[in-house]
């Protein structure tokens, strides 16, 4: 249980050398306080070297895993200041990123473009400080690259390839199918003619 | 005065700078072109040595006040922990509009800076840094700084009144009754050294101290009992006189805005600032001088006679000096700025009483030394 400290007796209750005494003794206690605080690691980090962990509910600049976004406009559609712009091409089932930009002017960090996204792939990041000297820096591009990866050039030359690949074989069946059918016609009209 | 002690006779006499100026300038020339090539020479250290520990003082205390509040105090400025950061801010002031209020007394207010700088400057003639290392060797030394010092009053009244502002005359007030009250203890405070050494010249003191290899300092003698507490007197008169906390109510920045020289700026008010390290270190330097042996330290009369001699005894009196400036800025950071009827009940009711006591205790041992060991 805390105790409560008796209070200092006022001034008129000590004698002279009771004042003394209390000088002497309070300045001596107080500076011996100060002295071991002198040496105590000092608390504060030097901020822009070194910065303090940020809780991870944190709502600092955004992140994009861009190669789970399936260019939906969500996100877009649900910010309610309209920072949110993209733009990208689409080759069958992959996506060539022109850009995924959010204007940091207008961005008041609520949060609200992570919650409709169907695929999980825009967070709210740690990053706090934009400081800059140009206006046009707060327009900050999230994705990691433009135009089809090398991976996605393969994927989509695969796709082709086997697209091709049905088509041929379909031409084929087809051409079978015909022949077999050319085959077969030829009795047919000599049945007719018989 | 025991046997331990050396003779008066044995106290360096006369100043190295002068006798070395009149080794180096040519023979025939006339006492007052030497003299004022000793005064200029003079000035121009005291005055480099003044900037150099003002610039070095701010930002110790800045230090000193950032890591007992647990952080780091300036860091960026310069590579290492801030070190130019005083320069900068010399720099800063320097640059800085010199500005005079139109509505201020203008004589008084540009004069002011000026008389105030200029009587923390004089004090250090007396001051001796080394065995020989003194501008003047006043037989008078103690009683010249205490009298020079207190001419500070004048300046910061100066600049009171001069302002014009309601902030700066409470301030210039409440230093001239301050000073006023804490002359009275610290000149009774300096007696108690000056009886035991007989003499009232800092250099003689220094050299009173030089025994016991070095260590035979006023606060280890037969008379230290006297000593420790007259320091202690001497010190918290020495904080009232350079209005540093818990004596700072001419500035008390939290009622007064800046107190004084709330109006100054740029130069005029760097000037201030200055004055107020300078003072510092005076008041610090005193102590070493007639409480903690002046320059000497073990060991330092086995270099008698070496080059090293006299720069080492200089730099063991600048060190002890600015180990006693450290602990004004710890009490700084220590004490709450008191009340100003608290503070004219410590000097009055406390200090002054206490010095007269401790006057009579060793005035009384002297007494008792000379009965039982003779005089």
């Amino acid at each position: 249980m805390a105790t409560l400290q008796e209070p200092a007796a006022p001034a008129s209750d000590r004698s002279y050398w009771g004042n003394v005494w209390h000088a002497v003794k309070s300045t001596a206690v107080g500076m011996g306080i100060t002295f071991r605080y002198l040496w105590t690691k000092p608390f504060t980090t030097q901020y822009p070297d070194e910065r303090l962990p940020v809780d991870g509910r944190y709502r600092g600049i955004h992140y994009l895993e861009q190669d789970l976004c399936i260019y939906c406009q969500a996100c877009a559609k649900a910010c309610p200041v309209d920072c949110i712009d993209m733009g990208a091409q689409r080759h069958g089932k992959e996506l060539e990123w022109e850009f995924f930009s959010i204007d940091y002017q207008k961005c008041m960090f609520c949060e609200l473009c992570v919650y409709p996204c169907p695929k999980d792939c825009i967070h709210m990041g740690e990053q706090y400080s934009l400081v800059t000297e140009d206006k046009s820096d707060f327009l900050l591009e999230l994705t990691s690259w433009q135009g089809l990866t090398e991976e996605q050039k393969l994927r989509i030359a695969e796709a082709e390839a086997a697209k091709a690949a049905k088509k041929a074989a379909a031409a084929k069946a087809k051409a079978a199918k015909e022949a077999a059918e050319a085959a077969a016609e030829p009795a047919e009209p000599e049945e007719g003619k018989e | 005065m025991s046997a331990a002690l050396p003779p008066a006779a044995a106290a360096p006499q006369g100043n190295g700078l002068t006798e070395l100026l009149g080794g180096l300038l040519p023979d025939g020339l006339p006492f007052w072109a030497l003299a004022l090539t000793g005064a200029v020479v003079s000035f121009a250290i005291i005055f480099a040595f003044i900037a150099v520990l003002a610039m070095f003082a701010t930002w110790l205390e800045r230090k000193v006040a950032g890591h007992i509040q647990v952080r780091y105090g300036p860091m960026r400025t310069g590579a290492w922990h801030g070190w130019a950061q005083a320069l900068a801010d010399g720099v800063k002031l320097l640059i800085k509009e010199d500005l005079v209020l139109t509505s201020a007394d203008k004589p008084l207010f540009k004069l002011a800076p000026m008389v105030v700088l200029s009587t923390a400057l004089a004090a250090f003639v007396a001051l001796p840094f080394g065995p020989n290392a003194i501008v003047a060797d006043l037989d008078l030394g103690i009683y010249f700084i205490i009298a020079i010092s207190s001419i500070t009053t004048f300046g910061v009244i100066m600049a009171g009144w001069g302002s014009n502002n309601k902030w700066s005359l409470y301030g210039a007030m409440r230093e001239a009754a301050q000073v006023a009250s804490y002359e009275i203890p610290l000149g009774l405070s300096l007696m108690m050294p000056v009886m035991y050494f007989g003499s009232l010249s800092l250099n003689h003191a220094g050299a009173m101290q030089s025994g016991w290899y070095g260590m035979h300092w006023y606060v280890f003698s037969d008379a230290f009992w006297i000593a420790i507490p007259s320091f202690a007197l001497f010190f918290t008169a020495a904080l009232a006189e350079t209005k540093r906390a818990p004596f700072d109510l001419p500035e008390s920045e939290s009622e007064l805005v800046a107190g004084f020289h709330t109006e100054y700026s740029g130069i005029r008010f760097a000037f201030f600032f200055m004055e107020e390290y300078a003072a510092m270190y005076l008041m610090s330097a005193v102590g070493t001088a007639l409480w903690f042996g002046a320059w000497n330290f073990p060991g330092l009369s086995l270099l008698e006679g070496t080059v090293l001699h006299a720069p080492l005894a200089v730099a063991a009196f600048v060190t002890k000096s600015l180990l006693l400036v450290f602990v004004m800025m710890w009490v700084r950071w220590t004490v709450p700025r008191i009340r100003i009827d608290q503070v004219m009940a410590l000097g009055y009711k406390y200090l002054t009483p206490l010095c007269l006591l401790m006057i009579l205790l060793a005035a009384s041992w002297e007494w008792v030394k000379a009965i039982a060991f003779g005089a």
